[in-house]
């Protein structure tokens, strides 16, 4: 793999794009939107946006959901109409330079029934490219992404990961001096994500302007500049380091043994009135915004001494994007915060009780196994995450887990049943939300949740408040006749969970619920899931999110659908070896393709602006030879110090070291 | 042109890709000739007749064996006692022959002898086919008793002297098979870009409405005419039909038909971005006006006139008198010229409708 | 399962949800509502006035070789009938040959230059009636209805003579003996009316079709949309599940069914003989059966459009090998068995059994029964199916 990456350096083609000439209409911004709207019907989707992108930048589209970014994206992309304004593109409006943009939309526009190659070729025909260039240039690219494999596979076959560098292939055969990307990267695995930008760090260096929105706010800290979008306006255009100064903020790091008893009391502490501005809860540690950070520290102190929780780690630092994002977003009121859930039943009696209890799990799906030799068991008042790459056979596991598959081989206990797992009484405790989208979209919002009250029995004495619960916890109320289908993504996966555990189930299994919801109605998710689970409910979940997998008590790691890591985060973390620097430096995506010159792959990736590199090394040996490897290309290291393991880290090590040892493969 | 063709390649590789479809495709057509021309026969064979027999003579059960060796009758056997109409009320049979008492002796003393036949008119074609065909036996009857009629009719049967229900209908369903089948694919292809989204992909590259609806209208001709060739193989072997005249109406006619019925399932598609209904919008159109309104069964005459005058405008119904007319009667360029020219005209205006909904090329908000 | 556990389940209240839900997916989808009422009314009216065997109008091409007023008077007495009409003159049959080829004439009629000579000797005169075969059927009844014409024309001459300058002769044939004179009825329909067997045929095509159609897509949509697993994971059991689906399908096809019927009562004014009930019941049959058929299709299809596209196939098999636009009679001896296969053809017999002819159930028992034992079935197996699907 080590060898592949550098390959891929190797064979990043030389763009036929002049640069000179790039250069030369740098006077004339590449996107210029100016007094933009789009209104469907009486909605208002965008509202006088201006926005101008610079030549070769990758500037960030960031915002809620149903910000307006998608309708922005149609509007230069050139496929509709906008109401008003102007939309220029290289100085001509949009809808005559369609030749020069390449657009990847949210769902993947590939034709599932053609192969990859064929489906490379129909784009470049489309847009007259000659039949050799197609070749050339598709095999550069594929060799590039790493899927000439799979040249002749069909592209409904393709993992998400797979599908959406496809997606990019075809947009850059014709070679467009613009890429517009609407959340290209929403469900796919950290590795793929990671894969996926990196190509686009490079294009951006051979000079492509590239317009992205996307909803992992690690991702928007690689970007040049980045919009903050919402209710169809921008709010602010700067760089990721503008964007978080702009706070008038520091951040403190917070490390206790109990965090979330942690969060509640720093939590009642802070407001926009007082020292500490937010307390975010961000993976294994809490993020606290403050004004002075010494005082503020000194304050954390006294409150956490005086309630007798102790105090791990504490250090300032810089916010992040996202903090800024979630506080932001916050000061806005889009904070769901919502009243307490009307909890009538509690299931602490069962706390500690074994909910699942899955034996040696195999399935075989016509010779291709899907899950092998699995076997976990999670108690009441357990939050238990699974995680995998796409394609790593989590959602099989967990429907052989419900009982919705039945297994090739093994042995489940579910709620105490062991053979019949589809009973009603065992059916009556679950709380079920698929990938998909659970609810009907030609049903209003109050019709789902109506409907969902009632297969499950709620009765309706308790129907209405808990109804107006998940409304208020959706931030939907007064819009519950609304048409489910026409609610954005992340609003419907919200609806969805609340349809998933009004009638409190004691075991829950939530696969991928927070996929493409914004990062404050994730928070809220996972304040609703915690609390289920201190009533004593058993809780699995997956997430491609991994400071979000933070938070689960236990989690498992899947690899070619097989268990090949277990136990609490910080177990996991402790049991990776080797030591994670973390460096900031000027160039960081020319510093990550020089490392992976001398190093594996796996072992460098860049988390926004800060660049991990996992090393074998004592970490000071590591650090002076790095910061000499760097400076001798000509980079300036800002700083360079040892740092814990992320989980993401630790994912991707093992998901890459499983790749390289080569018994698996990520494709099925 | 190059992108028409390359717009075609596309499509031709999906279709072949779902080789499932393709294959229901060319083999439902000739499920369809092969069934829909023998079983939509309108001349009956071996109708039970039940007779009842109230005299008894010589001269009566001379007159039943006429209609025992009739190929239209099959007499069956039926108690005296019991009313006739109940068997035509349980479907026993279809028609009573009542033979009254004193039949031989008023025949023998030359009176005429009233014979009445009670026929099952729910089905009121079957029931005049069948009251024509006794009719016809009554005749030959009294032509061999008594003395021949003043003015005989000979009757010559042109092009299709055999009477077979096979030539006639074969023509007609291999012009319904036309009409259903390509279109049907066509719109749901169309249908599926707008439903995957894929057609946001074609929106972004400057390719125009008309190379577009062009390359996916050719590759649907291209399936069309398999379709065509596969079923005419059928029409010259199994159903022994031949070129009547000169075939090149035919030939220019099939093309410009597959242009037509595949300009008709792109433009639904086009109008209708949702693959079931548009299915169902191609079903209607396909099957109900070409299977009704074009004279495949009955002739277009007959039809009301409130209704007739939508014939005009069924595109099937020209192509049936133009196959009808290759394969039985032979008419030629000047019997079928006009109608070569009306499928022209309303392939090209389903191809504009087609293109005005395509148009702009962007997303309708 | 017992009967009252039966109606415990049918009276759940997870029961109403699931049945709730339904109605309220059925309100919201307005294409399913206009696909419910406008396609099998519109099938009715067109198929009932489309279809009509009525020979009316036949353009006549006439070759008169005699050019006499008797050959004239035939002429006028085929063009003045309802079937003919007179299309125009030719010198020569081959003429006429081309003139029918053309599609400018339908038939044609030769009358022979001895034609006058002959009948005024008395002697039996032949003319040639041509007539376009190519649709055997108009051939076949016009043939009978030029025929027929011939037959009163020949009474005609028997009785009044020509002219008065043909003698008939007068003295009596002591060697005639009686004639046959076959008297038709027509029982039933009198009138002949041929809407009355398209549309009572048509109307079972109708409801097994749109029963499918229907059927197979309300299926598939849930498990299309993902729904089905959510579905599943709910305490419903797989029959409450089957049962809220099939009931409003089944209480819509029912309300369409009643409308039909209004239709075939009102538009075409089918005459209504027999017992109401007893029709009723053979179409809640046909639609249990239809849904049955779409269900069936729907656990074999990947996509609603794939069901679609499976039970708009089933179309041209279902409807040639019924009987309901054409006499069982008609078809190849081989095919005949087969329409004891067809729910459609059952049904077909039970409508006309009990409107058209007004009979009572010990007419159309085995027809019922045949239905009968097709729904039972096909329930069974799309019970059996629907359930392993979801398990």
């Amino acid at each position: 793999m080590a060898e592949g990456h550098t390959q891929v350096i190797a064979a990043t083609p030389v763009r036929e794009v002049d640069r000179d000439a790039a250069e030369g209409l740098a006077a004339t911004p590449a996107i210029d939107a100016r007094d933009l709207t789009k209104r469907y019907g009486k909605v208002e989707a965008v509202r006088g946006i201006k926005l101008e992108v610079r030549p070769r930048e990758i500037f960030g589209l960031i915002g809620p959901d149903g910000a307006g970014k998608t309708s922005t994206f149609q509007i230069l992309a050139g496929v509709m109409e906008a109401t008003s304004g102007v939309a220029n593109i290289f100085g001509s409006p949009a809808r005559e330079m369609r030749s020069q943009t390449g657009y990847l939309t949210q769902s993947f526009s590939l034709y599932p029934d053609l192969t990859v190659a064929e489906n490379i070729r129909y784009c470049g025909d489309l847009r007259r490219i000659s039949p050799q260039q197609i070749v050339a240039r598709g095999q550069q690219y594929l060799r590039m992404f790493d899927m000439d494999r799979f040249a002749d596979r069909l592209a409904g076959k393709l993992s998400g990961g797979m599908r959406q560098k496809l997606s990019l292939i075809c947009a850059l055969v014709p070679q467009p001096r613009i890429l517009l990307l609407d959340e290209p990267t929403t469900g796919v695995d950290p590795v793929s994500r990671r894969e996926f930008w990196d190509a686009l760090a490079h294009l951006s260096a051979d000079g492509l302007t590239i317009l992205v929105a996307t909803p992992y706010l690690d991702e928007a800290e690689r970007c040049h500049r980045i919009a903050f979008m919402h209710q169809g306006q921008i709010l602010q255009i700067g760089s990721s380091t503008e964007l978080c100064a702009s706070l008038n903020a520091k951040r403190i790091e917070l490390r206790t043994p109990d965090l979330r008893k942690t969060e509640s009391i720093l939590a009642s502490h802070s407001g926009p009135d007082d020292d500490i501005l937010d307390v975010q809860r961000f993976g294994d540690r809490l993020d606290l915004l403050v004004r002075d950070p010494d005082q503020a520290q000194q304050q954390v102190t006294e409150e956490l001494t005086r309630a007798g929780v102790s105090i791990e780690e504490m250090h300032v630092d810089q916010p992040t994007l996202e903090n800024t994002f979630v506080a932001r977003l916050r000061a806005l009121g889009q904070d769901l915060h919502s009243s307490e859930f009307p909890s009538r039943h509690n299931h602490s009696s069962l706390r500690g009780q074994i909910a699942i209890d899955a034996k040696s799990l195999l399935k075989d799906f016509d010779g291709f196994t899907a899950v092998k030799n699995v076997s976990l068991q999670i108690r009441n008042g357990e939050v238990y995450g699974l995680l995998g790459a796409n394609g790593a056979g989590k959602t099989t596991t967990i429907r052989m887990l419900c009982g919705l598959l039945e297994p090739t081989g093994g042995s489940m206990e579910l709620a105490g049943a062991t053979g019949n797992l589809r009973s009603e009484a065992v059916r009556k405790r679950i709380g079920y939300m698929s990938q998909k989208f659970s609810l009907y979209d030609d049903l209003s919002i109050r019709q789902n949740l109506d409907f969902f009250a009632g297969v499950y029995g709620v009765p309706d004495a308790e129907r209405e408040e808990k109804i107006r619960w998940v409304l208020s916890f959706s931030g939907l109320e007064g819009k519950q006749d609304q048409l489910t289908g026409s609610l954005p993504g992340g609003w419907k996966q919200r609806v969805a969970f609340g349809a998933a555990i009004l009638h409190e189930p004691d075991i829950l299994f939530l696969d991928e619920p927070t996929s493409g919801v914004d990062p404050l109605a994730r928070r809220a998710f996972w304040t609703m899931i915690n609390r289920l689970a201190d009533t004593g409910a058993a809780i699995l979940v997956t997430t491609h999110y991994l400071e979000e997998a933070e938070q689960c008590n236990r989690l498992g790691m899947m690899v070619a659908g097989e268990l090949v890591a277990e136990g609490t985060p910080s177990g996991i973390k402790s049991r990776q070896t080797g030591h994670l620097l973390q460096l900031i430096v000027d160039q960081p995506q020319r510093a990550v393709d020089l490392l992976k010159h001398t190093t594996e792959g796996w072992r460098v990736s860049l988390f926004g602006e800060r660049l991990h590199l996992i090393t074998e090394d004592a970490p000071e040996i590591a650090i002076q030879q790095t910061t000499q490897q760097l400076e001798a290309a000509g980079l300036r290291v800002f700083s360079a110090r040892e740092d814990r393991f992320s989980l993401e880290d630790v994912f991707i090590s093992i998901v890459e070291k499983a790749r390289l040892e080569g018994k698996v493969s990520l494709e099925k | 042109m190059r992108r028409i063709l390359a717009q075609s390649r596309k499509e031709l590789t999906q279709i072949v890709r779902d080789w499932r479809t393709l294959a229901l495709a060319l083999a439902l057509p000739l499920v369809m000739l092969l069934l829909m021309s023998a079983a939509l026969s309108l001349t009956v064979y071996d109708l039970p007749i039940i007779v009842q027999d109230f005299d008894g003579s010589s001269a009566s059960n001379h007159f039943i064996d006429v209609f025992r060796a009739s190929i239209t009758f099959h007499v069956i056997a039926w108690p005296v006692d019991k009313p006739a109409e109940a068997a035509l009320a349980s479907n026993a049979a279809r028609a009573v022959l009542i033979i009254p008492p004193h039949f031989g002796r008023d025949q023998a003393s030359g009176v005429n002898s009233p014979v009445q036949l009670i026929v099952d008119a729910s089905d009121a074609n079957t029931a005049k086919l069948v009251s024509g065909d006794a009719l016809q036996i009554a005749n030959a009857y009294n032509q061999q008793i008594a003395a021949p009629a003043p003015v005989q009719a000979a009757f010559r049967l042109w092009f299709n002297p055999g009477l077979s229900s096979k030539k006639f209908y074969g023509p007609g369903v291999f012009v319904l098979a036309l009409s259903m089948f390509p279109p049907l694919l066509a719109g749901l292809a169309m249908a599926r870009e707008s439903e995957q989204k894929t057609i946001l992909q074609v929106y972004v590259s400057s390719i125009s409405a008309h190379e577009f609806l062009l390359g996916k209208i050719f590759a649907f001709m291209v399936v069309a005419l398999g379709e065509a060739v596969v079923m005419s193989a059928f029409l010259f072997t199994y159903f022994g039909l031949t070129f009547a005249g000169d075939p090149t109406p035919v030939f220019v006619a099939t093309i410009l038909y597959t242009f037509c019925v595949a300009s008709f399932g792109t433009m639904i598609g086009v109008k209708i971005p949702n693959q079931t209904a548009a299915m169902q919008v191609v079903a209607l159109g396909g099957f109900l006006l070409v299977f009704l309104l074009s004279g495949l069964m009955f002739p277009v005459q007959n039809i009301p006139i409130g209704l007739r005058w939508i014939s005009n405008f069924v595109w099937g119904r020209y192509f049936i008198e133009i196959v009808r007319d290759a394969l039985l009667q032979g008419g030629g360029w000047p019997a079928v010229w006009y109608k070569v020219i009306f499928i022209g005209i309303i392939g090209s205006i389903f191809y504009l409708l087609a293109w005005n909904g395509m148009r702009k090329m962007q997303v309708k908000s | 399962m017992t009967l009252t556990g039966l109606f415990r389940h049918l009276f759940s209240y997870r029961m109403r949800a699931l049945v709730k839900k339904e109605f309220n997916q059925i309100r919201r989808d307005r294409r399913l509502q206009i696909s419910l009422v406008l396609p099998p009314i519109l099938q009715l009216t067109l198929f009932g006035f489309a279809l009509s065997s009525n020979v009316s109008d036949l353009r006549l091409a006439v070759v008169d070789d005699n050019r006499t007023p008797e050959s004239r008077e035939l002429i006028s007495t085929l063009t003045e009938s309802k079937s003919f009409r007179l299309a125009g003159y030719y010198a020569s049959v081959d003429q006429l040959g081309d003139a029918v080829s053309r599609g400018d004439a339908d038939a044609g009629l030769v009358v022979p230059y001895d034609y006058a000579r002959d009948l005024a000797r008395q002697r039996p005169t032949t003319v040639q009636l041509l007539l376009n075969a190519t649709n055997a059927n108009t051939a076949t009844i016009s043939r009978a209805y030029a025929q027929g014409v011939l037959q009163s024309y020949n009474v005609n001459l028997r009785q009044n003579g020509i002219h008065l300058q043909v003698q008939p002769t007068v003295a009596p044939n002591l060697a005639r003996r009686g004639q046959i004179q076959l008297q038709p009825a027509f029982l039933f329909n009198p009138g002949l009316v041929d809407s009355w067997f398209i549309v009572t045929g048509v109307l079972g095509l109708l409801l097994i079709l749109n029963s499918t159609m229907v059927a197979s897509a309300s299926m598939v949509r849930e498990r299309e949309a993902g729904t089905i697993e959510q579905l599943l994971m709910s305490p419903a059991s797989t029959t409450e599940i089957i049962v809220a689906k099939i009931a409003p399908l089944f209480f819509l096809l029912s309300l369409m069914m009643l409308a039909a019927i209004a239709v075939l009562r009102l538009v075409f004014s089918v005459p209504f003989r027999g017992s109401l009930l007893l029709l009723i019941c053979a179409g809640c049959l046909c639609i249990l059966s239809g849904i049955s058929i779409g269900t069936v299709i729907a656990t074999f299809s990947r996509s609603a459009q794939q069901a679609q596209l499976t039970s708009f196939f089933l179309n041209p098999p279902l409807a040639s090998l019924s009987g309901a636009l054409n006499p069982i009679e008609a078809m190849p001896k081989w095919l005949q068995p087969l329409t004891v296969l067809n729910p459609v053809h059952h049904f077909a017999a039970i409508v006309r059994g009990t409107m058209l002819k007004g009979g009572g159930f010990a007419d159309v028992w085995p027809n019922f029964l045949g239905l009968f034992l097709f729904t039972l079935v096909l329930v069974s197996l799309s019970v059996r199916r629907f359930r392993k699907q979801l398990s």
